[in-house]
Formats: C-alpha cells, structure tokens, sequence
C-alpha cells in the first residue's frame, strides 16, 4: 500500500502504526515578495532561509549537514550581495552559491559529488514552489518502492520513511537482524538501480 | 562498504553522517538513501531555533566593523589586539564596500566575529572529551581562544582580552574568562562580566565552530607552515 505514508500525517492518527512518528509537522510559512528588492539583508534572509535550507536538505538528506550548509551559504553570499539588487538577481546569486557550496561539501567529506544543485532544473523549482509536504518527490518515491518486491519494498519503508530502527524492522518483517540488514542493503541497492 | 553502511545508519539515525572514501559505485545508493530520507513529509521544514540562531549570527558577522580605533592608529596597542578585535576590523574591513548593512553607523556593542581571510577549519579537539557544559581552551598558534558546549551546540571565543591584549585565564569555578592585567573578566559567551576601566571593553569575538567525524573544529588562520 504505497499510498500509507503519505496519508498518516494528514489523518494524524498513527496508533496501529509501527514506529510512528510523534513530531507533529509544522504549519507552512508562506513568503509573499511583493516588491522588487528587498529593504535590507534582514529581509533577504528571511525570504530566502526556508528555500535554501529545504533545497540544501533534498540534497544531503539530513538536518545537520543541511543546517552547516544553509549557513555557509549565508555567510558567503550575503557580503557581497548589494541590498538594491533585484529579488531575481538575489536568488539567483544564492542558488549559485548554495551549488558550489554543496559541491565542495561532498568534495570535503566524500570524495564524489554524490548529488549536485543543477540550478537551472525543473527540481528546483519544485522543491522550492511546492510545500513542506513535497508530494512530488513522495509521489516519485513511491513509484520506484512500489516496483519493488514485497520485502524489499517493506523495509525500506519502515526504515527510511518511518522511523524503525534496524531490530523494529526485523520484528515487524518477522526476521532476525542480521537478515534484516542485509535485506535493506539489497532493497537500497536495487532501487538505486531502478533510478531512486 | 563499511564507510558507505555507516553513511547510511547515521542519515537514518538522524545523525551528522560519518566522512569516508567513496568509491564510484556508491555514488547511486547514497543518493537513493538520501533521496528516501529527503521524501519524508515535512522533513526539510527548518527548525525555527535554527533559523533564529542563524540570523543572530549573521547580524554579528554584518555588523559595522570597529574601525575607528584599528585603522587610525596604526600603533603598538593594535599589534597588541591582532588576535582579537584588529584581527576582526581587518576582515571586515577590507570588505567594507561590500558589507551589506542595514545603513546604521553607530557603533556596535554586538558581538564580533573573528574569521580570517584565508582561514581553514582545524580540528581542536574531540567531540567526546567536550561534554555538555564542558569547556576546553584551544590554541591555534596565532589564535587562542575557549570552546563550550551548551544544548549541544559548539562555540568558541577568543581567549585573548579586548583591552589590550593580554591572554585570559579560566576561572573553572565560577566559569569566568578572567584578564591577569586589569582585572576584567568575561562570561563563556563573550559578554564583559567585570571590569575597572573607563570604558567598558569589547565582548570577545567569536569564531566559527562545528563537529565533524567526532572532531571539533575551529575555523582559524591557516597553521603556518614554518
């Protein structure tokens, strides 16, 4: 049922659910820029925090790399930045340097660029027009596990879009740990394959 | 393989990944890792504490430099205060056309913030031998200065007073940053605590800190390669 992840926080009852999640999901902000630049670099933060950091986070999938990252791009860009500049011309010199900043992060750490900011993809905008919620990337998940075997489909759910840890999973699947372990990698490793 | 295991145990376990050496073909899983993590409803909102603290310290870092004092008198007191105020003037300084300002200049009594030119992040200390409410001094050669830990959060100040420069001393028991010359004392956050002077030092700057792979890092001048 691919559908189950999606729906439980918006009927926000989880009690048969395994491994619930107890945080409740903030309320959207919503950013309205009326006006063509902005008054001083207290607004350009303000307006554009949210959007970096959700953009850092679909990159690096965990808050405190997207936390260091959303800073160091603050930090870098609003020196330079004139305040007169256009909203257009801040974003985009915002989006250019969270690019080179998330690069040089998977350099430092990783040694690859495991997933890159390609500035002028339909993605961005996504991730950046849509809500918290980001069906898309949902909805895209979901599509891949759902091709997946059973099993396999199952563990990742429980892992990666629940909040199970290894021996929950392994219980809730009816295996030992050791399977479950090895189970999750084969699961990750074919639907990385199939594109994830 | 056990590097690539590790990277994934702690993205589920919300956890700072571990650094390791990838290989070419990890490159897909990881990204299929991330890519589960990151669909998660509502997970990418940002924390309110965390966007709050960031501005605070971007307020700190734009704020109009103290350059009165540092560049008209180029004289033995700001060799003296290279290590903490002078050392800040001068960065921000040099950049002071750029600085984006909310066009006050009045001068400040924010805290500063010390992050030089060509600076790199240099590892201080362990993670594990800095406990909550711990504090370790820290010494980069050219830069000294204390770490704290406070919510889990890692910070750094400059060890050296905003006076004229002499290195301040832990006082562990009343957590004081006391100065051996003219008896000022600063809390851990940098704030004046006591002082006899006329004019009230400056708060001590901060610097740069985060953890990596178990590490504290501070981010300071380049070590010298001499």
């Amino acid at each position: 049922m691919p559908g189950r992840w999606a729906s439980r926080r918006t009927h926000g009852e989880d009690a048969g659910a395994p491994c619930a999640e107890s945080a409740a999901l903030p309320p959207a902000k919503l950013h309205v820029v009326g006006r063509d630049s902005y008054a001083n670099w207290e607004a350009i933060y303000r307006d554009n925090v949210e959007r970096i950091y959700r953009l850092m986070y679909a990159k690096v999938g965990n808050r405190p790399d997207a936390e260091d990252l959303t800073a160091e791009v603050f930090i870098t860009a609003l020196r330079p930045l004139r305040v007169s500049a256009s909203v257009g011309e801040v974003r985009s010199y915002l989006l250019a340097t969270a690019r080179t900043t998330l690069a040089s992060h998977w350099r430092r750490t990783l040694g690859r660029e495991v997933t890159t900011l390609d500035t002028d993809t339909d993605q961005v905008e996504q991730v950046l027009t849509e809500g918290p919620e980001n069906p898309t990337a949902l909805t895209r998940v979901q599509g891949i596990l759902a091709g997946l075997p059973d099993r396999y489909r199952r563990i990742l759910e429980l892992r990666f879009l629940g909040s199970c840890s290894l021996k929950e999973a392994a219980a809730e699947l009816g295996v030992s740990v050791a399977n479950a372990k090895v189970l999750q990698h084969r699961a990750l490793r074919l639907a990385a394959e199939r594109g994830l | 393989m056990r590097g690539m295991r590790r990277y994934i145990e702690d993205l589920l376990g919300s956890r700072r990944p571990r650094p390791f050496h990838a290989e070419a073909d990890d490159d897909t899983m990881l990204r299929a890792a991330i890519n589960l993590r990151a669909a998660r409803p509502g997970s990418d909102v940002p924390n309110d504490e965390f966007v709050a603290g960031l501005e605070e310290r971007l307020t700190n870092e734009l704020a109009p430099a103290p350059t009165v004092e540092a560049s008209r008198r180029p004289s033995r007191r700001q060799f003296v205060q290279a290590a903490s105020v002078a050392a800040t003037a001068a960065a921000l300084g040099a950049g002071v056309d750029h600085v984006v300002s909310d066009g006050s200049n009045s001068p400040s009594n924010a805290d500063q913030m010390l992050i030089p030119n060509d600076g790199q992040w240099r590892t201080v200390t362990a993670s594990a031998d800095l406990a909550e409410g711990g504090v370790q001094p820290f010494d980069l050669g050219t830069v000294v200065g204390f770490l704290t830990r406070t919510h889990g959060q890692v910070r750094a100040v400059s060890g050296v007073c905003t006076h004229l420069g002499c290195r301040l001393a832990l006082e562990a028991a009343t957590r004081r940053l006391d100065c051996p010359c003219h008896n000022a004392a600063f809390a851990l956050t940098g704030q004046v605590v006591e002082h006899q002077l006329r004019v009230a030092p400056r708060p001590l700057p901060h610097l740069l800190a985060r953890e990596v792979d178990g590490a504290v890092q501070v981010f300071g001048p380049a070590a010298s390669t001499s």
